[in-house]
Order: structure tokens, then C-alpha cells, then sequence
């Protein structure tokens, strides 16, 4: 009977492990894209190291609902927006300050930009863009960035950004489009700015 | 359709293939007589493209990536229950998102389950090992009494290469006069040194792309180590296996890379870095990783502390020569 009831737990705890790695594998890969999204979010690393581990523990919690086959990152991001409108919203913390270091984390992946930007060949060519594009975002609407970013950067349809921002399919199209606008206008009058002042 | 109506109606979402078929082809109608517009599309394309590759991604800190690994040994697995069908209610079925960057890190197929279930049950024999005998193991302890042969190989190589190491990459390399492996270097003039001395890193990424293994080697030169040389060998299946080692005065780093199907990533990884895993195994750290493509699986093993091989890796971007 011992042996029984060892076997029994060795081999759930076997299934456990099974289950734990499995999700390692599917969910974890997308830590660098969640933890970008808190980042962006919360504007405080502290404040993005406890929504990203929320959000891990809330997902790992409920994989069993993840449909396999479809789009981890995307479901990922749903409970991580969840969670922060949930627990930051809640709490009067939406737009906390904009530290240093958290504008410094956000362009450390960009490189430093001045140079014109004529037509689009030059603009994929142009090997110091970042800090135009950054500005640029920055200079968005919230709503209108936020959009953008999902799309552009994590890579979600937009029926996939409508789940995760809870907004209508539409809105999205209404938002990637204007926020795109945006973009274009900002561009140019940078490239314009830049002319003017010679820098 | 006019060009207002399509710059307001339809850029943005043609840019990212999100029009209907019917929006596409009345898209392409108008666009098929306004240059214009095509234009237009051709700069949304650009700016798109432009976002992805500058606006990257944050990298998650090692801390919270330790965090996070304590927090889910601590929580309880979840029980699924009805037919253990994996379902996310209230949800449609997507397709698979556009391909990521091909890098090592990358999403990997989980391999069949008959490969998972042999991990499994070693572990549940050494669960049962333990519970006879009154003791709990750790499951990083765990793996210590299993076997993992790929990593066996990998320590074997390794301490082969640390007594001596012949690279035989590129295949133009020749022994010179003075014991010094020269090769031709193509597009060059002159025969210039490729091992010990000065290695070419874009000669053995050439030889290893030539013979259709990846040719993507660690950049670990901000950590003190320099590429020592590449070989190529085969395995006892016939397949092609790559070595390329790195050295430094605080000791080596070796990289072996083969083709390999049926593997998976043994349980008692000890951290993660995408898809990368991380084993302290037999006094050695071991890096593994899947590529997404061909099967192939790269193993680093050091003597280094596995914290600081975590660390080495994700300050480095794996060097693609000539792409």
C-alpha cells in the first residue's frame, strides 16, 4: 500500500512537473515582451517587477484556459493589462512621474538619431533613428501610442489588441490610423526642426 | 474609393494585412491608379518596419527572472479538470502570430510527448527514492541522479578540448611552418592567421553556414573571452555536430551544436532566458537552447558558476556573420 500510494504521488508529482515546464516553455519566452509592457505601463521599475510576477503567477494559475495554438504573448498581455487597470488604477498610481532611469531603460534599445528622413528607403537605412522614433511616440496620445506599440511592436493583430485594451475592433483601427498619421507629421517636423537649427 | 477615403479607411490597416479580402481588393483597385497612394503605403510600410527594429524590447533583470522562477515552485499546479482539454473560455481561435526575429532565443515546437513522458517518470522514480528513504530532494538535486546524455557529451568534449583543441574550420586551414593554423581568407590578399592568434570569426560562421548548421557564435568579448577556433565533426548518427570555443585567463567556454529532433529540455533547469535553460549538472553550468528552425539544439557547458554564464549569455547577442 506504501508503494501504491508512493507511486501515486511520484507520478503526480511527475505531472506537476510536466505541467510547470510546459508552461516554461510556452509562457516564459514572452517575459522580455511582458516585462516591456509593464515597463511602458507603470513607468516604475519596482512597479513592473511586482505586475510582471502578478502576472506570471495569475497565468501560470490559469493555463489550463490558455487554448494552445493561439497567441501566448497576446493572452499574456491581456492579464498584465488586467491586472495593472485592477491594481494601479485602483490605487491612483495610472501616470506616476517619469523617473530618470525608467526614461533611460525605455531608450536603451534605440539608437541615437539625426538624420533626415526623405523617403523610406533612408528611413530603413538610417542606422540612427532611434531616439527620432521614441521622440515621436512620445509625443502621441496615450490611447493612440499604446495601440501603436501593441501592434508594431509586440506584434498583435488587432482583434488581439482590442481583447487586451477591451476597446472595439474599430477603435483600434481608428487608433493605429491616426497614431500612424501622427507619426508621419512628427517625423517630418522633426527632420524640419532639425533643418532649421543646423543640429 | 478615393485617396481620402482610403488614407482614412484603409492605410493603416493595409500596412499591417489586417483589410478583409473585399477591403484588399477595393484597396487595390484604387491603389492600381494613385501613385500617390502607393506611396503613401510604401512610407506606412517603412514606418512600421522602422518601429519594430528600433523600438525593442526591454530585457526582464536576472533578479526578476529568479523571482519569478521561486514564486512558481511555490505555487501549486493547477488541477484540469472535465475532459483535460485545454480551452480559453469565451475566446476564438487565433493563428499563430508573424514569426518572430530568427535568433536562438526563439519559440521552439514542444517536442512529442513520448519524449516528454520518459523525464517524467525518471523523476518520479527518484521522487520515490526519495520518499523511501525519508528525504526530500530539490528538483535541481533531482537531475543530479539523472542522466542527461547530451550534456555527458557536452562535459566530455569539454574537457577533451581543455587538454587540446584542433580547430579544422575554415577548410582552407593548413598548417604553417611555425605550428600556426593559416588559411586563405576569401576576398583577401594575403594569408592571414585564424587560430590562436587571431581568430576570424566570419570564417567559421562561413564554414559552419557551408555545411548548413548555424552560424550564429556568442559575442562573450566584453566578458574576456575570445574565439579560439570552430570544428566541425560528426556524431556516431552521421549527422554534423559544430565545436566553437571560447577562451579566456579565467578559463573556457565551449558551444556544441547538432541537429536533434527528439530532444527536450531536461526538468531541473535551474534558471531561463527565453528559450534558453540553465543546469548546474555534475559541477558544470550548461546553457541549452532551441533554435526554430532545423531542429538544432546549441549546448555552451563552463566551469563558471551558472549564474554568471546566465548573465554572460544575455549581455551577448549571438554574432550572425554575413547575413
Amino acid at each position: 500500500m506504501l508503494c501504491s500510494q508512493v507511486h501515486s504521488m511520484a507520478v503526480k508529482a511527475a505531472r506537476a512537473g510536466d505541467k510547470r515546464l510546459l508552461f516554461e516553455q510556452i509562457a516564459l519566452p514572452h517575459l522580455d515582451a511582458i516585462y516591456s509592457a509593464a515597463i511602458r505601463l507603470t513607468r516604475h521599475r519596482d512597479d513592473a517587477n511586482d505586475l510582471v510576477q502578478e502576472t506570471i503567477l495569475r497565468s501560470f494559475r490559469s493555463f489550463h484556459q490558455f487554448a494552445k495554438g493561439t497567441n501566448c504573448r497576446a493572452w499574456l498581455l491581456t492579464i498584465l493589462y488586467n491586472n495593472f487597470r485592477d491594481r494601479y488604477r485602483q490605487n491612483g498610481r495610472e501616470h506616476p512621474c517619469t523617473s530618470g532611469e525608467i526614461e533611460e531603460e525605455l531608450e536603451a534599445h534605440t539608437l541615437l538619431a539625426d538624420m533626415s528622413f526623405n523617403n523610406p528607403e533612408e528611413l530603413l537605412s538610417d542606422r540612427m533613428l532611434g531616439r527620432r522614433i521614441e521622440r515621436a511616440l512620445d509625443e502621441l496620445p496615450e490611447e493612440f501610442r499604446e495601440a501603436l506599440i501593441l501592434v508594431d511592436v509586440q506584434e498583435l493583430n488587432y482583434q488581439e489588441v482590442a481583447d487586451v485594451l477591451r476597446i472595439p475592433l474599430g477603435t483600434v483601427k481608428s487608433r493605429v490610423s491616426r497614431a500612424r498619421a501622427l507619426m508621419r507629421s512628427a517625423l517630418i517636423k522633426l527632420d524640419c526642426l532639425r533643418g532649421k537649427t543646423g543640429s | 474609393m478615393d485617396c481620402q477615403e482610403y488614407i482614412s479607411g484603409y492605410l493603416a490597416a493595409h500596412a499591417d494585412s489586417e483589410l478583409s479580402p473585399s477591403q484588399l481588393k477595393g484597396a487595390e483597385a484604387h491603389l492600381g491608379g494613385c501613385e500617390r497612394c502607393r506611396s503613401l503605403l510604401i512610407r506606412e510600410r517603412a514606418i512600421k518596419q522602422a518601429i519594430r527594429q528600433q523600438v525593442r524590447l526591454n530585457k526582464a533583470p536576472a533578479g526578476l527572472r529568479l523571482r519569478i522562477r521561486s514564486a512558481l515552485k511555490e505555487t501549486p499546479v493547477p488541477t484540469v479538470t472535465g475532459s483535460g482539454e485545454w480551452r480559453r473560455a469565451g475566446q476564438h481561435t487565433h493563428d499563430l502570430p508573424r514569426s518572430e526575429p530568427v535568433r536562438p532565443s526563439m519559440t521552439r515546437r514542444l517536442p512529442p510527448a513520448r519524449v516528454l513522458i520518459p523525464v517524467g517518470i525518471t523523476g518520479a522514480l527518484v521522487l520515490i527514492i526519495a520518499l523511501a528513504t525519508g528525504r526530500m530532494i530539490q528538483p535541481t538535486e533531482a537531475m543530479a541522479g539523472a542522466a542527461v546524455p547530451a550534456f555527458d557529451v557536452a562535459i566530455d568534449k569539454y574537457l577533451q578540448f581543455s587538454r587540446e583543441f584542433q580547430p579544422n574550420v575554415p577548410p582552407e586551414a593548413y598548417n604553417g611552418a611555425n605550428g600556426v593554423l593559416y588559411a586563405w581568407v576569401m576576398d583577401r590578399n594575403s594569408v592571414q592567421p585564424v587560430a590562436n592568434d587571431d581568430p576570424e570569426s566570419e570564417d567559421i560562421a562561413r564554414s559552419y553556414r557551408e555545411i548548413d548548421m548555424p552560424d550564429d557564435l556568442f559575442d562573450f568579448s566584453a566578458a574576456g573571452y575570445r574565439i579560439v577556433g570552430g570544428r566541425v565533426d560528426r556524431l556516431p548518427n552521421g549527422r554534423p555536430v559544430t565545436y566553437t570555443m571560447y577562451q579566456s585567463d579565467a578559463g573556457q567556454i565551449v558551444s556544441l551544436c547538432f541537429s536533434d529532433s527528439t530532444m527536450a529540455a531536461p526538468i531541473g533547469a535551474v534558471d531561463w532566458l527565453g528559450m534558453r535553460s540553465f543546469y548546474s549538472y555534475k559541477g558544470y553550468s550548461i546553457c541549452l537552447s532551441f533554435y526554430p528552425t532545423g531542429h538544432f539544439v546549441s549546448i555552451l557547458v563552463t566551469r563558471m558558476p551558472v549564474e554568471q554564464l546566465l548573465r554572460e549569455v544575455a549581455n551577448t547577442d549571438a554574432v550572425a556573420i554575413s547575413r
